[in-house]
């Protein structure tokens, strides 16, 4: 108690500074979660108070055909979407460090997509591209070849969005950009002068030096990944259709919550989103350990 | 000493809030300052001549919200009865909310959950009495009593279809009733009679089989009706063979060989290429008005509700658009009852007396029917009703007679019980994976009827 006395004259004024951040942590983040925590065991239709059932809610998740759908879609989503996109900027960003001309205007040219990646305006524009008489059908028809309603068909609606998150790959490549352009010159040359070939550097050298970058992006992505929303309800209009095969996670839980009156089951749903994503990011950590290497 | 610190941090904590609000309530003053209530102010300081008979206090400025789905042109439509509302009660404020039907819903049931619905809301039948049982809506008997919202001129039936129980809870703005449209100029062109005004789904199968002919497969007869919203078709349907969607009791009212002969029904129609296939469905599902596949050429039939036929008109340069009944199944009854976009005020408002003095104003004075004319239905009040009459523009009398005479056929139908969203949607999941080639009629069947026994339990 003394201890915490002391502590608290001598920093009063730190926490007095901290305040402004510190209403915001609890009154909008601390709150609403331990809130929707509580709700989660709960069956909750938001105009009459919530009734407590216990585990129902999660049990209830692995009986729910939508559920599984939604999971495997998500899954698909992070576990496709996300190495392909890093690759693409790894690769991007590699090209980009030629040492071209104009090198700032393309950096800027490649980020652009991914500011306003995730907005309603793209997603839109994607419906355009990819519908049934959109600009992938006129120009395989310009190629003499029959297109498809790629948007509508349940078996190519998803990968549509998947090629819509490689499409946004500006932000973890301009940040391998970064990296690659730290990566001491005098390493390569050593290497060329012991005779090693392109591919050889890249592997020896430029990979294991930029592995914490790799690290950094990858858990980024898959945490966005996870929490994608918007390119599937606005390109299937909120439905998460054709046949449930865009219906992401955070969609279903969405239409749970606000279309179904079911907080509880929404609330549940998010509990289980959050601990995956911990889940998978501590495994990501856990194999880092053999893969990332730091200097010095 | 720790006391003094506490206090002092408390203090700040609230120097923060009180500072917070204050510029957030500056900045919406500010926000309505631009619009008229500057001028509605003034007029409250002269003092006006209808509400005198208030109490100074209660001439205090009052500002209630109202809400609406709709399109821009409603938007226009209802912003300037909401001016002229705002004209002759200069002390009452109303700040306007609005948005497409999916996002209309979707906002409300946030809205209401959080405590702050607005005052008046556009109501619906088929979203009511899960509002209404949910005790989100304010019962309007007592304003009804006490005259404050006349309902003399307004026939039994209207005022019957916005009860549940014994309250009325909503106020019909206008009524209205479904019916299949076709431009006469396509099926001119075509050479293929037009549909009788009763007609069966026998006849609808014959006649697009020879629009799809006709048109060398470049048009469909019409859209694909098995699935997306139980009402109105699929209900038209049940009630046609003497059933409906739900019983009084909040139970499924039909069996499962009626869902099997509808979803069979359509399903032969697709495989005869009689309507769109299932991604071109999927495709146009949700699209606006001006995008839809009736407006774009591509079916010849299509179903909507009979006020919406001015804004299909507007959107072709040849022909009429002209309405006939929903088909009823062969030698099936009639499948109609009322339909129609209402007003409701919210458990939570504040000031439910103004708020019902508007819905009062809409639904009741020339001045505001002068612009709805028939905008979401016919006017539930009769007097109103001739009253529009000679405004009206060729389509609007179509969509004035078509209710008129449909009217007459309408039955009571009972509220949807509470689920009713989900179990839509799994009517809808159900025929889109038969259209799909996914399920077959008979499997979509026998899992909509689980799902609907587990879903109103």
């Amino acid at each position: 108690m003394e201890v915490v006395k002391r502590i608290w004259k001598r920093n009063w004024i730190g926490y007095l500074f901290l305040t402004p951040w510190l209403i915001g942590l609890i009154g909008l983040t601390a709150i609403p979660m331990m809130t929707s925590l509580y709700l989660s065991f709960t069956s909750y239709d938001m105009f009459t108070s919530p009734d407590w059932i216990g585990a129902q809610n999660y049990l209830e998740m692995f009986q729910d055909r939508k559920w599984i759908a939604s999971v495997k879609v998500t899954s698909i989503y992070v576990f496709l979407g996300v190495p392909l996109q890093l690759s693409f900027a790894l690769a991007i960003a590699l090209l980009l460090n030629k040492g071209i001309k104009g090198l700032k205007v393309y950096r800027a040219v490649y980020y652009v997509p991914s500011l306003f990646g995730g907005s309603v305006a793209i997603a839109i524009l994607w419906r355009q591209i990819f519908g049934g008489e959109g600009l992938i059908n006129n120009l395989l028809a310009y190629l003499g070849l029959q297109g498809m309603n790629w948007i509508s068909s349940p078996d190519t609606a998803l990968y549509t969005l998947i090629v819509l998150t490689i499409w946004q790959f500006g932000a973890p490549m301009v940040i391998f950009l970064a990296g690659l352009q730290q990566i001491p010159v005098d390493l390569y040359e050593a290497a060329r002068i012991d005779g090693a070939g392109r591919f050889k550097q890249f592997v020896r050298i430029t990979l294991p030096m930029l592995s914490p970058i790799i690290l950094f992006n990858l858990i980024m992505q898959i945490i966005s990944a996870f929490q994608a929303f918007t390119p599937a309800y606005i390109v299937s209009g909120g439905t998460g259709g054709p046949l449930n095969s865009t219906l992401f996670y955070t969609l279903y839980l969405y239409q749970n919550g606000f279309t179904q009156f079911q907080m509880g089951y929404a609330s549940a749903m998010a509990w289980i989103l959050l601990v995956t994503i911990g889940i998978v990011t501590a495994l990501v950590f856990a194999t880092s350990k053999k893969w990332v290497f730091y200097q010095g | 000493m720790k006391k003094r610190h506490l206090l002092g941090i408390l203090l700040t904590l609230v120097l923060m809030i009180v500072s917070a609000c204050n510029s957030g309530e500056s900045a919406s003053s500010d926000d309505q300052g631009s619009g008229d209530s500057s001028s509605t102010e003034n007029q409250t300081d002269s003092g006006s001549g209808e509400t005198g008979n208030k109490d100074a206090e209660e001439q205090e400025q009052v500002e209630i919200r109202f809400t609406w789905w709709g399109d821009t042109g409603r938007n226009e439509i209802y912003n300037a009865i909401v001016d002229r509302f705002e004209e002759e009660n200069p002390n009452i404020t109303v700040k306007r909310e609005f948005g497409g039907w999916t996002d209309y819903w979707d906002k409300l049931t946030t809205q209401t959950a959080g405590g702050n619905a607005p005052d008046v809301v556009s109501m619906h039948q088929f979203y009511v009495s899960d509002y209404a049982r949910r005790g989100a809506l304010l019962p309007l008997n007592d304003f009804i009593d006490s005259g404050i919202i006349d309902t003399s001129n307004t026939p039994d039936s209207v005022i019957n279809s916005g009860k549940i129980d014994d309250d009325v809870f909503m106020i019909a703005k206008g009524i209205t009733m479904s019916g299949y449209v076709y431009n006469t100029a396509v099926l001119d062109e075509l050479g293929i009679d037009y549909p009788d005004l009763n007609w069966t789904y026998e006849d609808l199968e014959k006649l697009s089989k020879q629009v799809v002919e006709a048109s060398g497969g470049e048009i469909y007869g019409t859209s694909d009706y098995a699935g997306g919203q139980l009402q109105p078709n699929f209900r038209y349907y049940l009630r046609s063979l003497g059933k409906d969607l739900f019983t009084e009791d909040g139970q499924l009212g039909f069996e499962s060989d009626d869902l099997n002969s509808w979803w069979a029904m359509w399903d032969s129609f697709r495989q005869q290429g009689l309507i769109p296939d299932a991604a071109t469905t999927t495709e146009y599902e949700g699209a606006p008005l001006e995008q839809n596949m009736f407006v774009t050429g591509k079916t010849a039939f299509s179903q909507i509700p009979a006020n919406q036929i001015t804004l299909y008109q507007n959107q072709f340069d040849e022909g009429e658009i002209q309405i006939v009944r929903i088909p009823t199944p062969v030698g099936g009854d009639s499948g109609e009852f009322i339909e129609g976009a209402y007003l409701s005020v919210t458990e939570s408002s504040e000031n439910p007396e103004e708020a019902a003095k508007f819905i009062n104003f809409f639904v009741n004075t020339e001045k505001s029917l002068e612009l709805f004319k028939v905008e979401q239905g016919a006017p539930g009040n009769t007097k109103m009703s001739e009253f529009i009459k000679p405004l009206l523009e060729a389509p609007q009398v179509r969509t004035v007679e078509f209710i008129e005479n449909t009217v007459e056929l309408a039955k009571p139908a009972p509220y949807s019980p509470t689920g009713v969203t989900e179990l839509e949607q799994v009517y809808k999941d159900n025929a889109s994976a038969i259209a799909f080639g996914q399920m077959t009629v008979e499997e979509a069947v026998v899992d909509f009827m689980d799902q609907a026994e587990r879903i109103l339990k």
